[in-house]
Order: C-alpha cells, then structure tokens, then sequence
C-alpha cells in the first residue's frame, strides 16, 4: 500500500477542475436559504426597535424616516450596516412583525459604506403610499 | 444524593455535578482525594465578588471513574488573595492557576510559572490591573 | 551541536489566540518547549458579562469559527437552565445534526492539515475539497457555512424542512464514501503511518494528570466522551460507540477523530431518519435567569468544553468562564514534544488540533553564529524530512 493515492490522483487528472473561477466565471452558488444581506420592509415594520437591541455587532441603527413617508407612529425604521453585520439574523428572527425581507445575496464587498436604507425606502415606493 | 471523598461531602447540585466548600488551608487535601478518583482538571475558574469582599475560585474536575464533574469551591480574601498552589499534585492544573492569577490577581503559593501577560495584553499588564475584576475599570 | 531556539509563532500557531511555542534544540533534538501566549487575549469573557443573554448567544458562538456551533450549545444549554426553559425534541435533533455536521468538518479539516504539514499537499488538496460538501451540508441546514447561529433560548431558530433532509440524507452519501476513503489512506499509507506513529505519545497514566481532553485523552486509552458520559441535546437517544485507542501516539489521535468522523455520520443518519414531529422554533424568548450558576460541558471537536455560568438574576451574565479544549491541549503538553526530532514539533502540535488557520512563520536563531532564517512551519518540516 505504498502508493495508495495513486490511484486517486490520475482519477483526478481526468476530472473537471474543482477550483471555481470566481469572479471571472460567476458560476458561485450558496446554499437555498443561506443568510444573506436583509432589509426592513417598511409597509410591515414598526419601529419598535427590538432588532437595534438584540443586535450583538450594533449594526442595526434607528433612523427617523424622511417626513412625506412616516409610516409608523413611532417614525423610526431600522438601518442594517452591512460592514459591521455579522448575519447571525437575530434581528430576522426577532422581529414580532416578520418585516424583515431577507435574501441570498452574498456579494457586498464595497468601496462606500453598505447600508440597507435604500433597499428599505424602496419598499414604501414600490408599495401602497403611506 | 452525595459523594463521600476523604470524609467530605460532595451535594448533588444538578445531575452528575458535585460542589463541596472548602477552607483554603483543607484545599490541597480536598483536591488530593479528587484527584484519586481518575480525574483530570477541567478549570479553575475564578469569580469576583465585591460585596462579599472574597473572591471565589472553582476547582472543577471530571471524574472518569464517577462520571461526574467533582466541584471545590474555596473562598480567599480579595485584598489579599492567596492560596496553595496545586499544580504538584496534578500538573494540568498550571495553565489554569496562571490564566487566573493574570485575569484575577489571585496569587498561587508554589506555582512559579505565575507572570503577567500571560494572557492579558501589554497595556493592561502595564496599569498594573486585573481585568476580570469587577471594579477593574476594562 | 549548536544550541538552537526556535520561536514558533507568534502568528497564531494553535488556539483561538496566537501562541508562541518556543522550542529550545540541541542540533535536531527537542530539548525544551514553551508555550508563550496573550498575544490577541480578546476578552470575551468580560464582553459576555457587558452583553445580555440574548447577545451573549453570539457572542459565545463567536470564540471560535470552527467549532461555533457547540460554543453556542455550551452556552444556551447553560443558560435555558437558568432560566427555566426546556427545548423541544425536534430542535434538539436539529441541534445534535449541526453539531456533528461540524465535528465531521473539524475532522477533515485537522486532517487536511495533517497532510500537510507532513508535506502530503495532494491530500491536503483532496481533503479539503471533499470538506466543502460537509460545509454545504452546515449551510443548507443552518443557513451559513461557517457561523450556525441556529441556537436560540428553547429551540433552533429555523426548521428542518422535508426538502432540505432529504438532501442532507442524500449527499451525506458522498461524505461518508470520501471519508472512508480517507480513514484508509491515513490507516494504511506507509509515509503517513512511519511519519505519526510513535511520535509525541502520551501514557494512559499521565493523560489524566495533563488532564487533556477529547481526542487526544481517547487516542491514549481512556474511554471519556461528553457526549456519553454526561449526555446533552438529543445524544441520549442516539446509539454511538465511544471511539478509543491505546496506542497513544500522533497516528493514534488521527485514526480516532476519523473514525468519530465516520461515527458523526451514522449519528446524523439516525438523527435525520427519526426526527421527531412538533415545534421546533419558539415564539418568543426569555431574556431574564434566575440567580445561580450551571456548569455546562459540551464534547467540541477537540474536546471537553466548558462553560461556568454565573447568574445574579436580571438581563446579564455576572460571570462566564470559557475555558476551551485547545487551552489544555496544547498548554499543557509541552512535555510531549522532549526527545523529539525538530521536523516532529508541527506534527505533534497539529496532533492536538489547534486551530490551526494562522500557523505560519518560524524563526531560526542559530545561538552561536547569531544567523537568523525565517521559514515556514512547513518548509521546517520539510527540512527535517531530508
């Protein structure tokens, strides 16, 4: 048994390379359901804060909405800093409305600070007018 | 339920753990008889307590023999916190004496690895403070 | 002979902290070893005392990457005993399943590295390609590939749906073939065999007196496992065999993590099969304990882990001492590598499965002509394989 993984080896020669050509090639996949990068759906939320509480990296921030869109009484909606978020998704499970929207996307290394607050806005747009 | 070891009692305080309070001068003898009984050192852990004014430190062990985790718990002054040193008797116990004399400032008589910065950073070994205490400011 | 010192670290060489070994040789031989350490003390224990319990969760599944997920077991399980909660079968099933899913990719991992720093580079390559279905299987189940952060006070925070057991059931398949294939390879080849076995032995009798833990106290003889001894999360109901060996040496902790390795599967297979029906995820959870304190112990990939919980009531830990298998492992087997051979230090230092990821430069301090060289901890090896 002294070459025992000769044999393995030339299987391998044959063999489709299992390196993937990330990013030239985009053929990267995550898992169904993996946790991704999440945002407040604003038509749901209601500003109670418990996400920015129980958040353990302090990424969660309460900002006031801009005034033509509050939508809650309290006027406040959670922004997820994504480069302090460690994705443990406390937050998602927390929240007593299930307002949080949460996706499979994975690819957020960027130049600018990445916050949800657009993708949060976006949602009072997209949706009925407050 | 309770476990007889060199004629102290062990209480049962959960499933399959044993705690008994020593006097810092019985611990050597106490731990001896745990020791017998085909354990190997699991932690010392250290816990301050200001408003009693003590520190108290938790030997915990667990026995293959028993299938149990053997607790000593001794209780040293917190102004002036020494105790024995057991890491003669088992050996594993070192590591354990010097993370707490370097976190809480208790002083191990016999274990001569004892230092600071043995895990605690530079800055803090520095100011001269021990950061698990409560009052320590860190 | 030149008398030589060697520093190996202090990058990170093993824990969850960098360490510092410092080997002191006469020519090739191991005449003394040091272990140095507070190089990157992170102060968890004092973040967890700062954070509620909730926080605390992840904060605790956050000491180490590698084994997150029984970080987080040792800390919840202590802390629903304080605070009076119980979680129901299924989430404890779906528990049991992470965490072996993560100890079948600890395994492999300390296997890969095995390889290679014995210089075996093609099967660190196909090691750690095979691992990455074990990581999918974690991410499928839990949502990330590393952090679980499944656990939550009285359940899991996601379900086992239908679709996604069938799956894990399915390519657990493909693991456990690689595995198998793996066990043989470090059983039979004869560089692997010639270069671990009698190497960095530890006696059955001193095992206890280091007082090490996991597979290193079951590569030398003693049958104790968290697991069986002092059951948690589902283990109770799940038949397993506590692996153990006599042999006590290197090749000995290698053979005995493959074949937990291989063992995991079966326990995820039988885990999978019967999961029980019912709630998995709570409604809402509790954020204040009772006063008084819990010893909590979980079997880590490498070992007893150990949580001292101490609550004065309220929505704060008072006190939570850590104390992780790599501590005792490595600190306190600075004994084992006396009368060795220089090329053996990584070997028996990777025997112990520290964390591994940053172990990377060594310094050569020749004493007598003050020449210094920095080399890798592989190439070291290397060298002492010429």
């Amino acid at each position: 048994m002294r070459l025992s993984l000769l044999g393995e080896v030339l299987k391998n020669i044959t063999r489709r390379a299992s390196t993937i050509k990330y990013p030239v090639a985009r053929e990267l996949t995550v898992a169904p359901g993996s946790r991704g990068r999440h945002y407040a759906d604003l038509t749901k939320c209601t500003g109670c804060s418990l996400c920015a509480i129980d958040c353990p990296a302090n990424a969660i921030a309460m900002e006031k909405l801009p005034q033509p869109l509050k939508h809650n009484p309290r006027g406040v909606f959670p922004v997820v800093d994504y480069g302090k978020c460690v994705f443990c998704y406390q937050c998602v499970f927390v929240c007593p409305v299930k307002a949080y929207v949460t996706t499979e996307v994975f690819e957020m290394a960027d130049y600018s600070t990445d916050v949800s607050r657009d993708s949060s806005l976006s949602t009072l747009q997209s949706g009925e007018s407050p | 339920m309770s476990l007889t070891l060199c004629g102290r009692a062990f209480k049962e305080v959960a499933p399959r753990r044993y705690v008994a309070t020593v006097e810092a001068s019985e611990l050597r003898r106490a731990i001896e008889a745990v020791v017998e009984e085909e354990a190997y050192i699991s932690s010392i852990s250290a816990i301050d307590m200001p408003k009693e004014g003590k520190i108290e430190l938790n030997y915990v062990f667990w026995s293959v023999k028993h299938r149990a985790a053997i607790v000593v718990k001794v209780a040293v002054d917190r102004s002036d916190p020494v105790v024995p040193s057991i890491s003669d008797i088992i050996p594993g116990a070192v590591k354990g004496e010097m993370e707490a004399h370097d976190l809480m400032g208790v002083v191990f008589e016999g274990n001569r690895s004892l230092r600071r910065g043995f895990l605690a950073s530079e800055d803090v070994v520095v100011r001269g403070v021990y950061p698990l205490k409560k009052d320590s400011g860190v | 002979m030149a008398l030589v010192e060697i520093p190996i670290g202090p990058q990170h060489p093993a824990l969850h902290e960098p360490v510092m070994l410092k080997v002191r040789a006469d020519g090739e031989d191991v005449i003394g070893v040091e272990v140095n350490t507070g190089y990157n003390h992170r102060g968890v224990e004092k973040l967890l005392e700062k954070n509620s319990w909730v926080r605390g969760m992840y904060i605790a599944g956050r000491v180490c990457g590698i084994c997150n997920a029984v970080h987080t077991q040792t800390y919840v399980q202590g802390v629903e005993n304080l605070m009076g909660v119980e979680p129901p079968p299924r989430a404890n099933y779906i528990r049991t399943i992470v965490m072996e899913l993560e100890r079948i990719h600890s395994h492999m991992l300390i296997s890969a590295v095995m390889a290679e720093v014995i210089g075996f580079t093609t099967l660190f390559m196909l090691i750690m390609r095979d691992r990455e279905k074990a990581m999918y299987l974690k991410e499928l189940v839990t949502g990330n590939r590393v952090h679980a952060d499944i656990h939550v006070f009285g359940g899991v925070k996601r379900d086992l749906d239908e679709v996604r057991r069938s799956r894990v059931l399915d390519e657990l398949r493909r693991v456990e073939e690689r595995l198998k294939y793996y066990r043989r390879v470090f059983e039979t080849d004869y560089t692997i065999v010639r270069r671990l076995s009698e190497v960095g032995r530890i006696k059955k009798s001193d095992a206890l007196k280091l007082s090490v833990v996991g597979p290193t106290l079951r590569g030398s003889g003693v049958r104790s496992d968290v697991r069986f001894e002092d059951p948690y999360a589902a283990y109770p109901e799940i038949p397993f065999s506590v692996i153990y060996r006599d042999e006590g040496d290197s090749w000995a902790r290698m053979m005995v993590r493959l074949d937990e390795a291989l063992e995991s599967v079966n326990m995820i297979r039988y885990a999978l099969e019967r999961l029980p029906q019912g709630p998995a995820v709570p409604k809402a959870i509790p954020r204040t304990a009772r006063p008084g304190e819990v010893f909590s112990r979980v079997e880590a990939p490498r070992g007893e882990l150990f949580y001292h919980i101490v609550s004065a009531g309220g929505t704060n830990p008072y006190r939570v001492k850590i104390r992780t298998p790599s501590f005792l492992n490595v600190l306190n087997t600075e004994s084992t590598y006396l009368g060795h051979r220089l090329a053996d230090v990584p070997v028996i230092l990777a025997s112990y499965d520290p964390c591994i990821s940053c172990m990377e430069r060594v310094l050569v301090v020749d004493e007598r002509s003050g020449r210094r060289v920095y080399m890798s901890l592989k190439e070291l090896a290397q060298v002492g394989f010429g």
